[in-house]
């Protein structure tokens, strides 16, 4: 008979790391540090959540909540962003909190911190004195506008970065007809919040790396609104390549439409499709069974099509108007035009692609009891990404971490907890 | 002195357009060798989206060099065999190989993950599509703008009861960039720490879910299909873009307590409206939302947008412009912050393009200007792969070297 070998979860790719992540005290939605630390924590490194104590932390209190009902265990945000995380509650206001934080930096690879330089510098947890302290320590700043820029200390958050990098000011992409009534438009949810988690969790790993090289920790200064300005490199590039008068320049300051790409009503809804380069033209030709229209000359170059852009959209949207997403999904996609149907969150969810590859997950939690969620952003062949934990509850592990870990007394932890500060 | 973090590793990138070379610049300026293998039968396209002072060439794309700085480029003619040889052998020296060719192309230069491993086993790959390498619909071509539509976030963005709207910055390829950082430096910890490689798969669409969750739960938790709500928040009003003074000029303003509603009120000269009973707390002004921005852009528009700003940021207020690129350009912090580099390219001499978004305290970042098609073929040849100059005369003889 065969032995039966145990089974053995594969490995995570980051496990041995430690990570702590300090919690936003600003007024404004800030969630980057949350999905940063959250990207360390899916990947197994361990992650210690400092929370404020009694409120929680800001994902706690942001919907969407389930029936609408408020609860700091079972908000959407709070589950999906805070899995595999270790929680504890800490008042980071109050100076023997403070203290009870810095000793958690001790044994800690790294820490993100989200708050702005002023605050930090008046709780004492500014990055010139957590360095100070701790030099192999790699001390993440998340902040609005960059903890060294000019504009350190200005509020902002994902509708001002957003708007204040140029994305916005592109957005809706190609479909604005009447500017005075279509203002600039920010991308739905908190992108530019999740995007500058990526970017700081990026730099987090090239700072261990560099340690890896001299054994130093370092300060590492990420903004949202530099993480968001990186979301326009290549008109950056337009910028600095041609010259104001040239005819394609004035794409970077006009907000109107200039191209045939990206979202036209059909029979059944609306797709994403680009027929904006001469291959895409051409396969969007065939895929619409080469109309007449489309042979004129007027539409053979990129500026040639821009200029008539009008044209090309009312024969396209004729054309479309009688055919269903699939069919026209199915049709450029033959001809290799990149074309999607425009899908809502629902639609999203059930797609048979991501069932295929089972990217949404499902796991038990002990408030929310079954909680389905978006899976892995990346599939790790030999370490995949995965769930071992789900989102704490309030101050779960401040026994384990401020008892155990930093060594605090049950009296000491029971005084703390009396006075508010745990 | 700062550190070269990544110097001594090698990066085999057949990436293009915009995600993998994204993510390849972070590599290269943490001074990885980023060797772009390219072909000039079938080149980048985004080599030829735009130009330089009025004039379009391979090498002359404004848009291309503001991307794939920091590495260097060797043109291949990966149909033929020998090529394909060239090719393993760079992998071969190589930490990690990059792509974003649609899904099997790999596969038909037999440069695929399963090809790779046999002769080099702790190779690491990256591979990013639309949808992924496997599943009904993996043979889909497409980029960042459609993908985001079929990830959900075309339908949460727009205005209030419009049609869906496409985002600006063709995302999400940088943002899916920047991940791609982040998870091959894991995937490397891991190689560092066992010796094993892997292969990573990357759908930008799952990513892209993956970033929208206050939509996505709500759907999952509620069966509700969020619909889009233009600037609008949920949890803060105002939250919006609001007309200042001139033409297409916009102030975007986000208040997120009573308090701060209550300085607005002040700056804009109505202080009456932070009394009002509609207006005063939260639940009010969400309630009566669009009657709150009605009043709020009547008193924004008579304002020159930036004194306007001025005047709300010194009263601790989250607003900032709405800037177009030149706007951008010229604002007074961006346009001197470390993000901006003067690098020199080959063909059009220096011209500022954008480094990396991240200020490291002891990094020192290596930026070198983008490489025209083919520029490094004879250097790499030579110096890595130690071919002779005859051999070398011999391939570009066969158009193998293109």
């Amino acid at each position: 008979m065969a032995r039966l070998e145990p089974f053995r979860e594969p490995p995570r790719a980051l496990e041995g790391l430690k990570v702590v992540e300090l919690p936003c005290l600003d007024t404004m939605p800030f969630l980057a540090a949350s999905m940063a630390a959250k990207s360390f924590a899916d990947f197994g490194a361990e992650v210690v959540k400092v929370e404020p104590p009694r409120t929680g932390s800001m994902e706690r209190v942001l919907g969407p909540f389930r029936d609408e009902m408020p609860d700091p265990e079972t908000g959407g945000l709070h589950l999906y962003l805070n899995t595999n995380k270790l929680g504890v509650t800490i008042d980071l206001e109050n100076r023997r909190g403070r203290d009870l934080a810095l000793d958690l930096l001790a044994p800690v690879d790294i820490v993100f911190n989200p708050n702005r330089p002023e605050l930090n510098e008046k709780l004492g947890i500014d990055w010139r004195t957590i360095t100070a302290r701790f030099p192999k320590l790699i001390v993440v700043s998340i902040t609005f506008f960059g903890a060294e820029s000019p504009y350190r200390n200005l509020r902002g958050g994902d509708l001002v970065a957003t708007h204040m990098s140029g994305v916005g000011c592109e957005t809706p992409w190609h479909q604005v007809t009447d500017p005075s009534n279509q203002p600039p438009l920010k991308p739905g949810g908190r992108q530019s919040d999740y995007l500058t988690g990526y970017t700081a969790a990026a730099a987090a790993m090239c700072a261990l790396y560099s340690r890896m090289t001299n054994g130093a920790g370092q300060h590492v200064d990420v903004g949202q609104w530099l993480s968001m300005i990186s979301m326009i490199r290549p008109n950056i590039g337009f910028y600095s390549h041609e010259t104001p008068d040239s005819p394609s320049f004035q794409r970077l300051s006009t907000r109107r439409k200039m191209a045939a790409q990206w979202v036209y009503p059909c029979k059944d809804g609306w797709v994403s499709f680009s027929a904006g380069t001469d291959r895409f033209w051409r396969g969007a030709k065939k895929a619409m069974g080469n109309p007449e229209w489309m042979d004129s000359e007027l539409f053979d170059t990129n500026l040639g099509r821009a200029a008539h852009i009008d044209a090309i959209e009312a024969g396209a949207i004729d054309w479309l108007s009688t055919r269903t997403r699939a069919e026209v999904f199915e049709k450029a996609q033959a001809e290799h035009v990149p074309c999607f149907p425009v899908y809502s969150p629902a639609e999203a969810a059930g797609n048979e692609q991501y069932k295929a590859r089972k990217f949404f997950i499902d796991l038990e939690h002990p408030a929310a009891r079954e909680v389905r969620m978006p899976g892995a952003p990346c599939k790790f062949t030999r370490t995949p990404w995965r769930i071992v934990r789900g989102a704490p509850m309030l101050g779960e592990h401040n026994q384990k971490i401020l008892g155990e870990r930093i060594g605090r007394s049950d009296a000491a932890l029971a005084e703390l907890a009396a006075a508010g500060i745990i | 002195m700062g550190t070269r973090p990544l110097e001594g590793i090698r990066v085999a990138d057949f990436g293009w357009i915009y995600s993998v070379p994204h993510a390849t610049a972070w590599l290269g300026a943490l001074g990885a060798d980023v060797i772009r293998i390219e072909t000039s039968t079938a080149p980048d396209l985004v080599r030829f989206l735009t130009g330089t002072d009025g004039s379009i060439g391979a090498n002359r794309s404004g848009i291309f060099h503001a991307i794939n700085t920091s590495r260097r480029s060797i043109a291949l003619n990966l149909a033929m065999p020998e090529a394909q040889e060239i090719a393993r052998k760079i992998i071969r020296q190589s930490d990690f190989v990059t792509e974003n060719f649609t899904v099997g192309n790999m596969a038909k230069y037999h440069l695929a993950y399963d090809d790779l491993v046999k002769t080099k086993p702790d190779i690491i790959m990256l591979s990013g599509t639309p949808l992924g390498q496997d599943g009904p619909l993996a043979g889909s071509v497409g980029f960042g703008p459609t993908t985001q539509a079929f990830a959900g976030l075309c339908h949460i963005t727009g205005y209030p009861d419009s049609f869906p709207c496409g985002i600006g910055g063709t995302w999400p390829d940088f943002a899916v960039g920047t991940g791609m950082v982040f998870f091959l430096l894991a995937a490397l910890h891991y190689r560092d720490r066992t010796g094993e490689g892997q292969y990573l798969d990357l759908s930008m669409a799952e990513m892209v879910t993956s970033m929208m969750p206050e939509a996505m739960m709500n759907f999952l938790m509620n069966g509700r299909d969020q619909a889009a709500m233009g600037n609008r928040d949920e949890s803060m009003a105002p939250h919006g873009v609001f007309p200042a003074a001139g033409d297409d000029q916009w102030i975007a303003i986000a208040i997120a307590s009573d308090d701060e509603f209550t300085k607005l009120c002040e700056a804009l000269g109505a202080p009456s409206m932070a009394t009002d009973p509609k207006f005063g707390r939260l639940f009010g002004r969400l309630a009566n939302v669009e009657e709150l921005e009605r009043e709020i852009a009547a008193r924004t528009r008579v304002h020159p947008r930036d004194e306007l700003v001025a005047k709300l940021r010194t009263r601790g207020l989250a607003a900032g412009p709405v800037y177009s690129t030149p706007e951008l350009m010229e604002d007074p912090v961006f346009s001197r912050s470390s993000m901006l580099v003067k690098l020199k390219h080959s063909e059009v001499g220096e011209r500022v393009v954008p480094g990396l978004p991240v200020d490291f305290g002891a990094i020192d970042l290596e930026y070198r200007g983008a490489p025209m098609i083919g520029e490094h073929t004879d250097e790499v040849l030579t110096e890595l792969l130690g071919f002779s100059a005859e051999e070398i005369a011999r391939l570009k003889e066969a158009k193998v070297l293109i």
